[in-house]
């Protein structure tokens, strides 16, 4: 009995996770996310059509976006500067303001077409007519990446 | 005897460090976006005083007709239809009588926007060696709008 009272007791070690490199890797994602931190100035969710070639459009110029949306929400055009979130447009004169707006501000402004592959052409052709109006001179058609298998 | 003082070394508290860093992290996560920033691109020409002269003759006419988006586009080239395949090594011949020669890109108002990227982007890769396109650039593809369309058109007295 006594034995036992002094040998002591036996030290658990307690199961733990070793936890000290958490922040440099925490550090490191916050890094890489300020670094490539983008706005997303437009949220419109479209399928974009698949495309071979494909071009990088330069951001440096932060183009204007014109997006047309998918069927579940009725083809809705929205338009953005480029620096501030996308707003609804119901008609074209209203896209031919804004174009011209921006054109008049920077005559070299490109203008990205951001529409879903399902769009009836006539919808993008209206946006196109009010971008022809508009005397802009570089768009840019969103696509993405077609695959061997397609 | 005099006992030492217990000295309290100092420091800052990171307790809360990751917590912090985590909300960084997940709010750089939801807003952050890595938009896609390619697609096809064309430019517009030049506004000019003196438009130019309108020869039908002188240009390639592809017309894109509705169809599905995922099957292949259902095309005319110049009135006559043609599978998909057939309408590079067509625009070939055409251009070796003349390389300069413009190609327009009309879509019927019914067709998807799907559709017409297929076909403009076929046009745009004919420049690629056989079998992916023709070995030939076609240096003009134009695409005008309905509206252009129509006054090309009534200006030729053709009624659509």
């Amino acid at each position: 009995m006594a034995l036992t009272l002094f040998r002591g007791r036996q030290r658990e070690s307690a199961g733990q996770i070793f936890t000290a490199s958490m922040a440099d890797i925490v550090f490191l994602l916050i890094v890489f996310y300020v670094l490539t931190y983008k706005v997303e100035v437009d949220r419109t969710r479209v399928q974009l059509p698949d495309t071979w070639v494909r071009v990088k459009i330069p951001e440096e110029e932060k183009p204007a976006v014109i997006s047309i949306a998918s069927q579940q929400e009725g083809f809705l055009i929205r338009v953005s500067t480029g620096e501030e979130m996308s707003l609804p447009v119901s008609t074209n004169e209203e896209i031919v303001t804004f174009a011209s707006t921006e054109v008049a501000r920077d005559p070299n402004k490109a203008f990205i077409i951001k529409a879903d592959e399902h769009v009836p052409y006539e919808r993008f052709d209206a946006v196109l007519d009010a971008l022809k109006q508009s005397k802009a001179k570089y768009i840019y058609l969103l696509s993405d990446q077609k695959t061997v298998e397609e | 005897m005099r006992m030492k003082k217990k000295e309290i070394a100092s420091e800052i508290f990171t307790g809360s460090m990751a917590d912090v860093s985590f909300l960084l992290i997940i709010y750089f996560m939801i807003t952050s976006a890595f938009s896609a920033t390619r697609g096809l691109d064309f430019a517009l020409p030049e506004d000019t005083s003196t438009p130019q002269e309108i020869k039908q003759e002188d240009s390639i006419d592809v017309h894109v007709l509705p169809g599905p988006v995922d099957a292949p586009p259902v095309v005319e080239v110049d009135g006559q239809s043609m599978p998909i395949d057939g309408m590079l090594p067509y625009i070939a011949e055409k251009l070796q009588q003349n390389p300069e020669k413009p190609v327009i890109l009309r879509t019927d108002p019914d067709a998807s926007y799907g559709n017409m990227i297929a076909v403009f982007d076929l046009l745009r890769r004919a420049e690629q060696p056989p079998p992916d396109g023709i070995g030939m650039k076609i240096e003009t593809i134009s695409i005008p709008t309905q509206r252009e369309i129509q006054n090309i058109w009534s200006l030729l007295g053709v009624g659509r």
